[in-house]
């Protein structure tokens, strides 16, 4: 899709600082396989300061500050640091130069202590060749009383919650050194209490000199807690700004541009009124922790509609999604969910809401979409093995599978060598074609579709969302969860956007603009374009607590 | 990058695997070519074993040949290649689901054990005497086998673990129901008294070794063969050993499964006993079932046949023939017949290491690596 | 103490011994992540080398470390596809146990001219402790009949823990067990520490084999581990990460197996000594998940 033609303002020059800056990414690219991650992109952390890097899902935030900590190496362009040239080449090396990074999927050992954890690959030693436990267990209380991290050092990872856990990750970054602590969409498993406490944690860092990366989608907090700000999208940088200085309305304009999306086929506009085939009342779901995933979340798709649950990843989806298909684990909800009528109870298995008509196209293609070593034809089975149309005269023919997986690619357009070859040996877009092939082709009224052109490239894509229309046409009712908003606005009918465990905004065709898409998903007003109060989670132990 | 505390899949070495090892997996890829690459193997395997126990292939070969399939031999043969395909089925039917059923001895013993006190204590007419004894023994197996799975399924303790904990006690009880209440008096060996003529097993050939068991069993492995290709039922259990999560996602009663193929597989077993019993010397034995090593045999038969029905009765015959060849290679120039269980051991190394066994890495197996702690 | 109970108390050290061992081993191996079933098989080999090397040599205590470095190169057997080729551990495993059965009755008839058992009244075994002038004092009943090994098992036991726990290379090879991933991105040698594992689980069942065949008894039959390793892994599994539960679950089986043949004694079928180990380590098994099923949150599904 063609880069929007608004202007990127150049680096604030006036603001160069006298130093050298802490760190510099100039001219970065990297490709991955066809996907181009970042774009000649150039990123400059001054010290002291907390930089947020802003942007979309697979807008190459999360691939940038990689390159920073050493993760991957780029194919064209430097890393400064301290003004002098740097190569990374593993998270070793960068922790040695004085760089940490707590990712989102945290990387601590469940179970170990906390002080273990944190000193682990850089050990106090006694004499005796015994780790010095007494200096770890100092070392952590000490970081932790003046950075306002205080932890349990004795404590055992594995039963701490997530915010706790998320504090030892960085204690685990200063023990270190880190003078640039890069920390990867942070607030995503904190309340906001928790994310409050961060930012105070992120100041008192960044007064001693040493800098912040904090990457995210939230701009409520980027406005709280950044100095600077650095927008990307789909791998370029598209404004950079003093957070003062800026506004929410702005930041989402950079985040999300003016793009001009290719509308497909579109099908015939579905009734306004009439029954849902599928309905979600005020589901509210905790995870193991207590923490609230889905909070009170409702919606509703007709027959014929295309309905799209748009947000960041990570914003609720995925539990929407199992609760919906089955594939939850039992208990910890509340509300409703209605399958054409009949109410899901957790009792119901997968196959039982199959056999009602509900069929799912995950996200997650090889761990669950899939059985990899498997043939093409047989993947194309699954769900539909008691078809009576496969049977030949002596049980499951496999000639009558290895025909209707023919015509299944030939309908949807997978690309194989041949329907026996193990699906492993497929591209990303034809694997995605071919799970696509297999749940729109059944008889199923309602398709859960997530994500479905993740990792696919630009002509699968079309091609997918041709597939999807055509199903909506024929009178299924679909509902897509996409954090792709062009996808959201060429397919859906409505949108509804979610927003750490609610639905914030619930958007007819004609009122789903990328802005105020883009707006519910980061957490701004779309009315008034300021950063939406972050509402208050339904925790049953109050907000903030250890 | 989901929100949910999940447990992290699978957290393996990150590494990437050789690159040598990438170039094998294609080759290994192709359909069929897994199990034919083991056979070779074993066969180039046994050749540089006997190489190197300073022994010439070329007269230890045509030894183990003529062992096998020479004057007088074969029946033996054939009759061997019962317990051996009957104890492969064991293994095989649960490890195409992806669980491990090592408790075959137990099941054995104790299917062979009911076997023989149901034809001792209920004398019974005509065809019954055979079949319910035999019924009896497949039951015992399967009631053996079948506790491994809510073990599993609702305590997390791997079938492995369990099935081949609750191995030795069965064996054991077998041995001590066969010395007192069963057991024949007088004679100082452990055995039962000889079972009643109704119910031998009805004699195939001349020497009596080949029996109704061999087209049994023969039979049974066809009857997998079929449903493991041609029903819903083996799709389902091949879906879930490929990757079970798959199979959960495509509303494949997972669990359910897991049982039903334990059962299975211990039903096997427990026949494969009373069959044992129900023929020469129509007696149980004490030790005699589980001393020739069917079990495992059987076992690495599935494992060199990469579990695929249509290959386990190959490389059963395989083994076979090396285990009883291997014993007439004994008597004629003194290499020890335990040799056939170096090879096995060194082929199963070897096709781990060298072959994709699809499927294996991917489940869980107790002692969970996981550590992902985060969103 | 009475002599009864004493020589209880010995018997239940004398069992315990070689299973500890190889449960060391195998915790070690638990550990770095590496699930390691073959301990039935390297207990064998060990069991096997110890009395080659004795009969060789003449000397018992050759015949022990050559056991500790003939396992330790078996072990390699497993280290190497498990690791480097990321192969199946559990169907290595079975390889190598079956290698093992196999080897070490192949090689009974042109080692020792014999099949089945070897035992010679020239085969050296290892002195007890009271022969050694050790073991003396109040609980002479208890350790005056052991082999020198036994206070060897005692002392790896607690080395291992110590090491385990408070060294950095311990710490170390626990993170590679927990997050593999995570170890990796700190830099730490994955595969390296994972092979240590597994060779120093084989230095651990080659002395638990020299203890089989030279400690108490002095031959070697085939199979004459005859489930021990097995039981082990199962300790393993019992104990989870700390080194006294897995000991304690060894102790458990040496107790089931002391206490089977005292009741032997009075009348108890052997069969049922036999089962007696299994079936207490299962029961104890399922109790330990059933109290960890009804524990309120925390650790993740096993």
């Amino acid at each position: 899709m063609p880069i929007p033609a608004s202007n990127i303002p150049a680096p604030d020059t006036a603001e160069a600082a006298p130093e050298p800056y802490a760190a510099e990414l100039v001219g970065i690219t990297k490709r991955f396989g066809a996907v181009l991650a970042n774009d000649g992109v150039d990123l400059a952390i001054a010290p002291g300061e907390v930089h947020a890097v802003v942007g979309e899902n697979g807008a190459g935030k999360t691939t940038l500050v990689s390159i920073l900590y050493g993760l991957h190496r780029p194919d064209a362009g430097h890393v400064l640091r301290r003004g002098v040239r740097v190569r990374f080449r593993s998270p070793a090396d960068a922790i040695a130069h004085g760089l940490g990074m707590v990712h989102q999927r945290f990387r601590l050992f469940p179970g170990l202590t906390v002080a273990e954890n944190v000193v682990i690959g850089a050990e106090p030693v006694r004499r005796t060749g015994a780790i010095d436990r007494a200096a770890a267990r100092r070392a952590v209380a000490e970081l932790g009383e003046r950075y306002g991290l205080q932890v349990d050092p004795a404590a055992r990872v594995g039963d701490l919650p997530v915010g706790v856990r998320q504090r030892v990750e960085i204690l685990k970054a200063l023990y270190r050194g880190a003078e640039i602590l890069i920390l990867d969409e942070p607030t995503a498993v904190l309340t906001p209490g928790e994310a409050e406490r961060l930012f105070s944690v992120l100041r008192t860092v960044t007064a001693t000199g040493a800098s912040v990366v904090l990457v995210t989608h939230r701009l409520a907090e980027v406005l709280a807690a950044s100095d600077r700000v650095t927008v990307l999208r789909q791998g370029r940088v598209t404004g950079r700004f003093r957070t003062a200085e800026t506004t929410a309305d702005e930041l989402v304009r950079a985040m999300i541009g003016r793009t001009v999306a290719a509308a497909p086929a579109r099908h015939a506009r579905p009734a306004d009124a009439g029954p849902y085939a599928l309905e979600v009342r005020d589901l509210t779901v905790r995870d193991p922790d207590g923490v609230v995933r889905l909070a009170g979340v409702s919606l509703g798709v007709r027959p014929g509609e295309i309905v799209g649950v748009a947000g960041v990843a990570g914003s609720g989806q995925r539990e929407l999604v199992d609760q919906i298909t089955g594939l939850a684990a039992a208990g910890h909800r509340s509300g409703t969910i209605r399958l054409l009528g009949t109410e899901l109870t957790e009792a119901d298995t997968v196959r039982r809401r199959r056999a009602l008509g509900l069929a799912y196209v995950p996200e997650d293609r090889h761990g669950r979409a899939v059985a990899p070593a498997m043939s093409l034809a047989e993947n194309l089975v699954m769900g539909d093995q008691r078809a009576r149309a496969l049977r030949g005269r002596f049980g499951l023919s496999a000639a009558a599978v290895r025909a209707r997986a023919r015509a299944l690619a030939e309908r949807f357009g997978v690309r194989a060598a041949s329907v026996d070859a193990p699906v492993a040996t497929l591209s990303g877009g034809n694997m995605q074609k071919a799970v696509l092939a297999r749940e729109l082709s059944r008889d199923a009224r309602v398709v859960v579709v997530e994500e479905p052109t993740q990792g696919v490239d630009v002509g699968a894509q079309e091609r997918i969302h041709a597939l999807l229309a055509e199903a909506a046409g024929a009178g299924r009712a679909i509902l897509l969860v996409s954090s792709e908003l062009g996808e959201l606005r060429a397919l859906a009918d409505r949108v509804y956007v979610l927003y750490a465990g609610r639905i914030t905004a619930e958007l007819a065709r004609e009122q789903a603009t990328e802005d105020r898409i883009g707006a519910a998903m980061t957490g701004t007003d779309p009315a008034t374009g300021r950063a939406a109060e972050p509402a208050a989670p339904i925790t049953g132990d109050g907000e903030g607590t250890p | 990058m989901t929100a949910g505390i999940r447990g992290a899949r699978r957290a393996d070495a990150p590494e990437r695997p050789p690159a040598l090892r990438a170039a094998w997996e294609r080759i290994v890829a192709a359909p069929g070519a897994a199990p034919v690459l083991a056979i070779a193997g074993t066969l180039v395997l046994t050749t540089v074993v006997l190489l190197a126990a300073g022994v010439s292939p070329a007269e230890a070969y045509p030894a183990i040949v003529r062992g096998a399939v020479g004057e007088g031999n074969l029946e033996y043969t054939v009759a061997n290649l019962v317990p051996t395909l009957g104890m492969a089925l064991a293994f095989a039917i649960p490890f195409r689901a992806g669980e491990f059923n090592l408790g075959g001895d137990g099941q054995l013993a104790l299917g062979g054990i009911a076997a023989a006190w149901l034809a001792l204590a209920v004398p019974l007419p005509g065809g019954l005497a055979v079949a319910a004894p035999l019924a009896a023994a497949a039951l015992a197996g399967a009631l053996l086998a079948g506790v491994a799975a809510p073990l599993r399924t609702r305590l997390g303790i791997p079938a492995i673990v369990s099935t081949l904990l609750l191995s030795t006690p069965a064996v054991a009880f077998a041995s001590y129901l066969v010395r007192f209440p069963l057991g024949e008096q007088g004679t100082g060996i452990a055995q039962t008294p000889p079972l009643p003529e109704a119910a031998h097993l009805p004699a195939l050939g001349g020497s009596g070794h080949v029996t109704l068991a061999v087209p049994l069993v023969l039979a049974l492995t066809a009857a997998w063969a079929y449903a493991d290709a041609r029903t819903v039922l083996g799709y389902e259990v091949r879906a879930t050993g490929a990757n079970r999560e798959f199979a959960r996602y495509g509303g494949v009663a997972v669990d359910r499964l897991a049982t039903a193929t334990l059962a299975l597989g211990g039903a096997c077993a427990g026949l494969v006993g009373g069959l044992i019993v129900l023929g020469p010397p129509y007696r149980f034995v004490d030790g005699a079932l589980t001393a020739p090593g069917h079990t495992f045999t059987g076992i690495a038969a599935v494992l060199l046949a990469a579990g695929r029905p249509a290959a386990v009765p190959v490389t059963v015959a395989l083994l076979t023939v090396l285990h009883v060849g291997g014993e007439g290679m004994e008597r004629e120039i003194g290499v020890p017949s335990s040799l056939t269980q170096v090879v096995e051991g060194l082929v199963i190394v070897l096709v781990a290491a060298f072959a994709t066994l699809r499927g294996l890495r991917d489940r869980g197996n107790g002692t969970a690596t996981a550590g992902e702690v985060g969103a | 103490m009475s002599v009864l109970e004493a020589t209880f108390a010995a018997a239940v050290l004398t069992a315990t011994a070689p299973v500890a061992l190889a449960a060391l081993g195998g915790q070690v191996c638990a550990a770095a992540g590496v699930f390691n079933i073959a301990l039935e098989g390297q207990l064998l080999w060990g069991a096997f080398t110890a009395v080659l090397a004795s009969h060789l040599t003449g000397s018992a205590w050759w015949g022990v470390a050559c056991a500790v470095a003939a396992t330790t190169a078996y072990a390699a057997l497993l280290s190497v596809p498990a690791v480097t080729f990321r192969a199946d551990p559990i169907v290595v495993a079975v390889g190598v146990n079956l290698l093992a059965l196999g080897l070490t009755a192949f090689l009974m008839r042109p080692v020792f001219g014999v099949r089945g058992t070897y035992s010679s009244p020239d085969l050296a075994g290892l002195p007890t402790l009271a022969e050694l002038g050790l073991g003396g004092g109040p609980l002479a009943g208890i350790l005056g009949p052991q082999s020198p090994l036994v206070p060897v098992t005692a002392g790896l036991v607690a080395a291992a823990a110590w090491w385990l726990r408070r060294t950095r290379s311990g710490l170390r090879l626990r993170g590679i067990g927990e997050h593999p991933a995570a170890a990796e991105a700190l830099g730490l040698k994955v595969a390296a520490y994972r092979h240590g594992a597994v060779l120093g689980a084989g230095a651990l069942c080659g002395l638990a084999g020299a203890q089989l065949a030279l400690g108490n008894v002095t031959l070697f039959s085939e199979g004459m581990s005859a489930g021990r390793g097995w039981v082990a892994v199962v300790a393993v599994m019992l104990g989870g990460t700390r080194v006294a539960g897995v000991v304690a679950a060894c102790l458990l089986f040496g107790v089931a197996e002391a206490l089977g043949f005292r009741l032997q004694g009075e009348g108890l079928p052997q069969q049922a000594a036999d089962a007696a180990p299994y079936l207490i380590t299962l029961l104890a098994l399922v109790l330990v998940r059933v109290r960890d099923r009804l524990r309120p949150v925390g650790g993740g599904a096993s």
